[in-house]
């Protein structure tokens, strides 16, 4: 800031609209939605103050709560453990294939197509054969009828094929920048390695994975936090449903606030998430905190 | 540095001033909120001296904000709307009336925050009773507006019901309709079915044999889970032996462990175990499931008398013909329909201009049955339209649709306009599970009572 020679106070005036914008945009509705979660109200008429029983109802009687958090946190599980394949994907590209960045371009494309249109075409993959289901049609014609079901409809493997369609939508992203992260390991370090004898796998094992673990926490706690918010592609093809089967935390926030009226309940369930967010990306951090102090 | 320093000025000025005029839009908006505390005691005075301003002066310029759910050209209740609309434009120069269409989601959603910042529109969308409840203290009412031109008269006896409350009626519905079984003649034939079932026992052998000849039998949009509900609560209105069975509940007369309801899901389980909707139908949308019947892939849908126009316009539209939803277990009155009283016009308390816009309403609503019989959309009209059917052009099937209308003796509005949303949610979700795992009735039931002692 001192190279710039500008007196802090000028810098303050500059910074101030930016900082009142989001703290308008971001703190202050997240503290009102902290205070509407001690409320009973619909949204529109006088609210009562019902202190933190919206929560005991959520913690306690709300039988379709903790399915939505263990779905929310499974989606999390999933899209982290996408991440490793996503490096060592990476780490081969880097090293035999010669225009990577055109792979790593067409990998992207799911990243750039709306999920609303994702959604639908993979709803068209996983339809019954009779509505024309890719999938079904495919095990019929190799003699595997049995294996054909109707994937979204099904309450217990419904979640899995919503899990699927995210990390073919999420692969390229993570791969794009576990790729930039691997391309900027300074080529002095394998050159030195080679030296020492370590080449191929044994130089990824030793050189390229610890120093990529920066880039990895990145993507890691995108991943975590994308996961969290899970809202639009589950919206689409299945509504949460059938019978709240699929539901993610915000997908159930969304139907508490808006379809059941409850606007103090959905803010509970808001406010949950934040929170859960937050410890998360505070564990997650302290994490690699350790894991970098062991490698550097 | 000076310089520097008058820099600081200006823009601590203009900061101040923005912040000035941000509390002057606050100090309007609380001007607001307290016209709306008063929403019955101002709505009067203001109709009282509103009208004395504008018979003085008729040329004042008016703008009125017409939200409104008819987004699509292609629609006859587009066509109507804007017809209407420059009509009484060009018959009011001083009158702008500015149309915000979008659809019905969007406008759910955005009335809900519109209420609660009290910025409702002049004219906006709402729905019938329980889910008009709500919005009774932003809403002026209307009762002196339907008096002038016989306006109340052109209803159907009994509509206006679903809008009033406390002796007051606050909204007046663009339709009403009929839940009918719209059925596909060929695929029947196919199936060597001669007539429409007129018992659940001969509809569920229909049923059966449909799928004996691999035709989907019923077509359903399950995903929006109020299609399977709708078809559900007219079930429940054979089993109970006539209308009223929520009221009940809700007068504390009877449970949801009532036999009747246990009944009523016992024949929903009967329907579905038997095949009769489409493979995966929770994943359809109503859109799509309505689409599988419109395009000969199924041989029956449930529906709302709304589709009518859809479904004469539909390739398989000379095909297909309609029936009353038959008598379940010898219980119930074929006459006795679902009833689907729809989306209203409603006036905002708190409209600068409520004589004008209670003036264009009126015209409105009073211009409307003559358009919509016009653009044959007369079917599921809410208003009686009196006039040569046949001869305006319309379609068997339009005619079958408006026969029953005649003949029908009330029944029951659906499950979401009866009780509150959360039991509403609850009763949709315990619904669409029946379309995925087998389930024990009364297990449904005890869901359903649950719910309803959790939110009473």
């Amino acid at each position: 800031m001192n190279v710039l020679k500008v007196p802090a106070r000028t810098i303050a005036v500059f910074v101030l609209p930016c900082l009142l914008i989001y703290i308008g945009l971001v703190f202050v509705p997240i503290i009102v939605s902290v205070y509407d979660s001690t409320l009973n109200w619909d949204g529109i008429n006088t609210a009562k103050h019902i202190g933190i029983d919206n929560f005991k109802t959520m913690f306690a009687h709300d039988a379709n709560f903790w399915p939505a958090v263990r779905h929310t946190l499974m989606y999390a599980v999933f899209s982290m453990l996408e991440i490793p394949i996503c490096l060592f994907v990476a780490a081969l590209m880097n090293r035999y294939v010669k225009k990577a960045n055109t792979l790593v371009s067409i990998y992207f494309v799911p990243v750039i197509l709306s999920t609303v249109i994702i959604g639908q075409l993979w709803k068209t993959v996983y339809n019954p054969a009779e509505m024309g289901g890719m999938l079904n049609g495919i095990l019929n014609s190799i003699g595997l009828d049995s294996w054909t079901r109707s994937w979204l409809t099904e309450p217990k493997i419904a979640m899995y094929c919503l899990y699927v369609v995210s990390l073919w939508q999420y692969f390229g992203y993570h791969l794009l920048i576990q790729f930039t992260g691997v391309q900027n390991i300074p080529q002095e370090v394998y050159e030195a390695a080679k030296i020492d004898g370590a080449e191929g796998f044994k130089s990824d094992w030793y050189i390229t994975y610890p120093m990529a673990v920066p880039i990895f926490k990145i993507s890691i706690v995108l991943a975590f936090i994308g996961s969290l918010q899970s809202f639009d592609l589950v919206w689409v093809m299945t509504g949460g449903g059938p019978a709240h089967a699929t539901d993610t935390i915000a997908t159930l926030m969304y139907t508490s606030s808006f379809s059941s009226n409850q606007y103090g309940y959905g803010s509970a369930i808001a406010t949950f998430l934040v929170v859960m967010c937050l410890v998360v990306t505070v564990i997650i951090n302290a994490v690699f905190k350790k894991v970098e102090a062991k490698y550097s | 540095m000076v310089k520097k320093s008058t820099k600081t000025a200006a823009i601590a000025l203009t900061a101040a001033t923005l912040l000035l005029g941000a509390t002057a839009c606050g100090s309007k908006n609380n001007d607001n909120n307290t016209n709306t505390g008063n929403a019955g005691t101002n709505a009067g005075t203001n109709a009282g001296t509103n009208a004395g301003t504008n018979a003085g002066a008729s040329d004042e310029k008016v703008t009125i904000n017409f939200q409104n759910i008819y987004p699509d050209p292609a629609t006859p209740s587009y066509k109507m709307l804007h017809a209407i609309v420059d009509q009484y434009q060009k018959d009011h120069p001083n009158v702008k009336i500015e149309l915000e269409s979008m659809n019905t989601d969007q406008q759910k959603l955005k009335l809900k925050t519109q209420a609660a910042s009290n910025t409702v529109p002049d004219i906006t969308i709402v729905n019938p009773s329980a889910q008009l409840q709500p919005y009774l203290k932003v809403l002026a009412p209307l009762n002196d507006m339907i008096d002038k031109n016989g306006l109340k008269d052109t209803f159907q006896k009994g509509l206006l019901d679903y809008y009033s409350a406390d002796g007051n009626t606050y909204a007046l519905p663009d339709g009403n309709n009929i839940e009918v079984v719209y059925y596909n003649k060929d695929l029947f034939a196919q199936a060597g079915i001669t007539a429409p079932p007129t018992t659940f026992d001969e509809f569920l052998a229909d049923v059966k044999a449909l799928r004996a000849k691999n035709i989907t039998p019923i077509a359903e949009g399950e995903k929006d889970s109020w299609t399977g509900s709708f078809l559900f609560m007219n079930i429940l209105l054979r089993t109970n032996n006539g209308p009223g069975f929520l009221k009940d509940v809700n007068d504390g007369k009877k449970t949801f462990k009532d036999p009747a309801f246990i009944e009523a899901v016992t024949a929903m389980q009967d329907l579905i175990q038997a095949k009769a909707f489409e493979e995966g139908a929770t994943s359809i949308d109503y859109n799509t499931g309505g689409n599988i019947f419109k395009t000969g892939k199924a041989a029956m849908m449930i529906m709302g008398t709304w589709e009518t126009g859809a479904v004469d316009s539909s390739a398989v539209g000379p095909k297909v013909g309609v029936f009353k939803f038959p008598t379940v277990n010898g219980k119930g009155d074929p006459d006795e329909f679902m009833l689907a009283p729809g989306s209203a016009f409603a006036v905002s308390a708190n409209s600068k201009h409520l004589q004008a816009t209670k003036d264009f309403l009126n015209y409105f609503m009073t211009e409307m049955p003559k358009k919509q019989f016009e653009l044959k959309n007369a079917v599921g009209s809410g208003q009686i339209i009196t006039g040569d059917f046949k001869a305006a052009g319309y379609s068997q099937l339009a005619q079958d649709v408006l026969e029953m209308f005649k003949s029908q003796k009330g029944g029951d509005i659906a499950f979401d306009n009866t009780m509150k949303p959360a039991i509403a949610q609850a009763h949709l979700s315990s619904i669409q599970n029946m379309f995925v795992q087998k389930v024990d009735p009364a297990a449904v039931a005890a869901e359903h009572q649950s719910a309803f002692d959790a939110n009473k």
